[in-house]
């Protein structure tokens, strides 16, 4: 069968990452390609580097036999190779034909032929067989007749090949059956399309073959009529998903007084919330992206305001107002946003982890450097930071290292509740590892751990009790003997989207 | 050496193009370094730097001040009214500064807490400053100051140098202290580099706003006494654009306006290069309509060299990878 797309050894660095490591393997004219792996695997990255967003640091790809090189998204787009985004950028105030249109609007002089335009318009989406008209507003579509918008866009071009990425994360049930009908009738129609995608039942679907990275490596090309699930799986996660995410210690629980609290929490996103968190304690919080658990742990930090509710630690009442209130008081949240939430790109390792507790490092009214740099050697050793530098620049570090020094910043406020949001996402393995490590050596010490984490294996592997959320409640309670994928997920009941 | 060379790397460039200006203005004008041109060089100098880094303050924090040029007025006007109505000394430097501080605070508190932009916010800030400057001395400048208050911060210390640039220097090193060696220095780097960051770290954002602007008007404070000092009045009109001139003197240093890099030491080079180079124009007889452009090209291109040496910090850092 002809090779309709080539990657060649594509390597694509970024400071401090290996995103892409020697990748190469081929898609083939007019099939359904997934490209699956765990995040971080560099699905997104061999993407943009296909659509041109930005440049593969070495290797090449072939199109059609041809070698070729995109500059610019646009440079893509005219070739051929065309993205459907998930929220396409759009101008709400505008018709549906004149953002298909914006930028070649047909007509002469300057002057805008409406009357073609719409005419072109309802063609192109009769041919998506969606019921919507040129002239709707662009900003009264719902996400998924957006996305519609994003593939006429693409058709508009005469894309020879359409990649998806997570379409159906905000579709409803019907807009899904409706999208895979489409992606079926361009299938048929010759178009070669690349499917991401976490959902397996969907890549059993619709793919024909997948493609799996992992830490940025090509892992293998599977048939999908001749492989289970069991065996995508295991090639995404790798073969040492037995060692991986596995305590090390038996649960530390220390005593029946509970450390925190939380009793009847109402807030915004989130209803009736209550949990006890006991000393020594990892609890996992699953649910899926959206259930409201990010929510509740900014709520009792003090990030985000709540109004019913009460939030006990170590038996007295507390209500924090910010986060210095929780951070005054023993509590430290590890954000899932490192980037925005985290890391000061201004700051080097030594400030960057000085920064949740500088009043440790006064002498009267000044700051002791020599305080700082001894803090940051400690710790920045304690979590297996590399470079131990205190002056390296943290935004240069991986994800990795940048995680490991977020989490030295908390260790040195010398919080006894420590929650962790999705505290290894976007990180490596070996890092992951370290991390896990750590938090078995805090909740030895005596800490309360929260850990929120969408990652099963994660969840399962690390917590000594597992609470779920689903829709901003708490449906399920779960003790170590009751873990189970299943168990877990009949609680995460999905709420329809409409 | 080395270490002191990388932590200023982007001072000694603005170093070295002061150097520069002033050879070379010298080597075409051959009276460019005389006494009195040194003294106005100077003096603006002390304006400008006093002014620019209570600028640099705020814009650390990722902020902009536009009301110091107003402020100025207003400070002078009242600083010329307290003076004139005989208040004691100590007391009237204490009351002025205080003064100062508040209507910094006022800004900060618009910005900080009610969470206005802070161009928008000081852009209001300026118009209501020079209204209240305009009221109460009636529009008119207030003249004949006791020549006691005048000497406090403008008495020679050499012939062409008054103790203004002591306390322009003193000022300096204080402020470098507070950013560099105090909590709230630490809290101002880190809510301009990262806001919600900070905030999650436990930094009071809003107070720390707050004070940082009004311990940046206390640099305009200090810049109105010591323009009472050496004009001997309080005029509502005056400090018309002084904002402009302090953000530059900012740039020039190296601040940068996105917040979260900048330090003092850069912003008192800028200030004298910039004054340097007015000066020079003037001397040079160089049409007043020119000088604008000439001003204008050497603030693009600072800001240029800004960008360049950040990309080439990046470059280097992906090379030793």
């Amino acid at each position: 069968m002809d090779k309709h797309i080539e990657f060649e050894h594509i390597v694509k660095t970024f400071p401090g990452q290996k995103a892409l490591d020697d990748v190469s393997f081929s898609i083939r004219k007019g099939e359904i390609h997934a490209i699956i792996g765990e995040n971080g695997a560099g699905k997104s990255t061999l993407l943009n580097i296909l659509h041109g967003v930005f440049p593969a640091t070495s290797g090449e790809i072939k199109i059609a036999g041809k070698a070729v090189k995109f500059s610019s998204i646009a440079d893509a787009i005219n070739f051929g190779i065309v993205k459907v985004h998930q929220e396409i950028v759009s101008i709400p105030e505008m018709t549906v034909a004149e953002n298909l249109f914006m930028g070649k609007e047909p007509g002469r002089f300057g002057i805008v032929d409406k009357q073609k335009m719409n005419k072109d318009t309802e063609e192109l989406l009769k041919r998506l067989k969606c019921d919507i008209r040129p002239t709707d507003k662009m900003g009264d579509l719902s996400t998924g007749q957006k996305q519609m918008i994003s593939i006429a866009k693409a058709l508009e071009v005469n894309a020879s090949i359409i990649s998806f990425d997570e379409p159906t994360s905000s579709l409803s049930d019907k807009e899904v059956e409706t999208l895979f009908g489409i992606i079926e009738d361009l299938k048929n129609k010759g178009i070669t399309i690349l499917y991401i995608s976490h959902k397996m039942n969907e890549i059993f679907r619709m793919c024909d073959r997948s493609t799996v990275l992992r830490d940025g490596k090509f892992i293998k090309t599977i048939e999908m009529d001749k492989t289970t699930r069991d065996e995508v799986i295991q090639a995404m996660v790798g073969r040492d998903i037995s060692l991986f995410a596995k305590r090390t210690m038996p649960c530390q629980k220390k005593g029946d007084a509970p450390v925190l609290q939380v009793e009847g929490l109402c807030g915004e996103r989130f209803r009736d919330i209550s949990f006890d968190l006991y000393p020594g304690e990892i609890l996992g919080f699953f649910g899926l992206v959206g259930a409201g658990r990010t929510e509740v742990m900014r709520a009792i930090f003090g990030a985000d305001s709540y109004g019913k509710g009460t939030v006990r630690l170590k038996g007295q009442e507390i209500h924090c107002k910010s986060p210095y209130d929780a951070i005054e008081r023993g509590i430290a949240l590890i954000s899932e946003n490192r980037k925005e939430e985290g890391v000061l790109p201004n700051f080097d390792n030594m400030d960057n982890i000085a920064l949740a507790s500088l009043k440790k490092y006064m002498s009267g009214m000044v700051i002791n450097n020599g305080k700082k740099i001894k803090n940051a050697k400690d710790k920045g050793s304690q979590v297996g930071l590399k470079p131990n530098d205190p002056s390296f620049m943290t935004v240069s570090l991986s994800g990795g290292n940048a995680q490991k020094v977020i989490l030295a910043r908390w260790m040195s406020t010398d919080a006894y509740v420590m929650i962790f949001d999705e505290p290894t996402k976007g990180i490596d393995i070996g890092a992951k590892a370290d991390i896990y490590l750590l938090m078995e050596k805090m909740a030895a010490a005596g800490l309360g751990i929260i850990m929120v984490s969408s990652e099963l294996t994660e969840v399962m592997g690390m917590s000594d009790r597992i609470l779920v959320m689903s829709d901003g409640a708490i449906t399920g309670d779960l003790s170590k003997s009751e873990f189970s994928e299943e168990n877990i997920l009949n609680y995460t009941v999905e709420e329809s989207v409409s | 050496m080395n270490a002191i060379y990388k932590k200023y790397r982007r001072e000694w460039s603005t170093l070295i193009a002061l150097f520069i200006t002033i050879i070379l203005f010298s080597v075409l004008e051959h009276s460019y370094l005389s006494a009195t041109n040194i003294a106005t060089i100077v003096t603006q100098s002390v304006t400008y730097g006093l002014m620019g880094i209570g600028m640099t303050c705020v814009i650390i924090t990722g902020g902009i001040d536009l009301s110091v040029g107003s402020s100025l007025a207003l400070l002078a006007c009242v600083g010329a009214q307290l003076a004139k109505a005989g208040m004691p000394i100590p007391v009237w430097i204490v009351v002025c500064l205080a003064l100062g501080f508040l209507m910094g605070v006022v800004n900060g508190v618009l910005v900080g807490v009610m969470g206005l932009q802070p161009f928008i916010a000081t852009m209001g800030t300026m118009q209501v400053f020079r209204g209240i400057a305009y009221i109460i001395t009636g529009g008119f400048p207030v003249l004949n100051v006791p020549r006691e208050y005048r000497n406090v911060f403008n008495f020679k210390i050499t012939s062409v140098i008054t103790f203004s640039v002591v306390v322009f220097f003193i000022f300096a090193i204080i402020i470098t202290f507070v950013l560099k060696k105090m909590r709230i220095g630490t809290y101002a780097y880190a809510i301009g580099g990262n806001e919600d960051a900070a905030r999650l770290s436990g930094v009071r954002v809003k107070r720390t706003k707050a004070l940082l602007y009004g311990i940046g008007m206390l640099g305009t404070t200090l810049a109105a006494l010591i323009m009472i000092g050496r004009l001997g009045t309080g005029d509502p009109s005056t400090g018309q654009g002084y904002e402009m001139d302090a953000i530059a003197a900012a740039a020039i240093g190296g601040t940068s306006m996105a917040g979260g890099r900048g330090n003092i030491f850069g912003t008192v080079i800028g200030a004298v290069l910039f004054s340097a180079l007015k000066v020079g124009l003037v001397v040079m007889g160089v049409d007043t309509f020119y000088q604008y452009i000439v001003t204008g090209i050497v603030i693009v291109i600072a800001a240029y060299i800004e960008i360049v040496q950040g990309n080439m910090l990046s470059k280097q850092k992906e090379k030793s990878k």
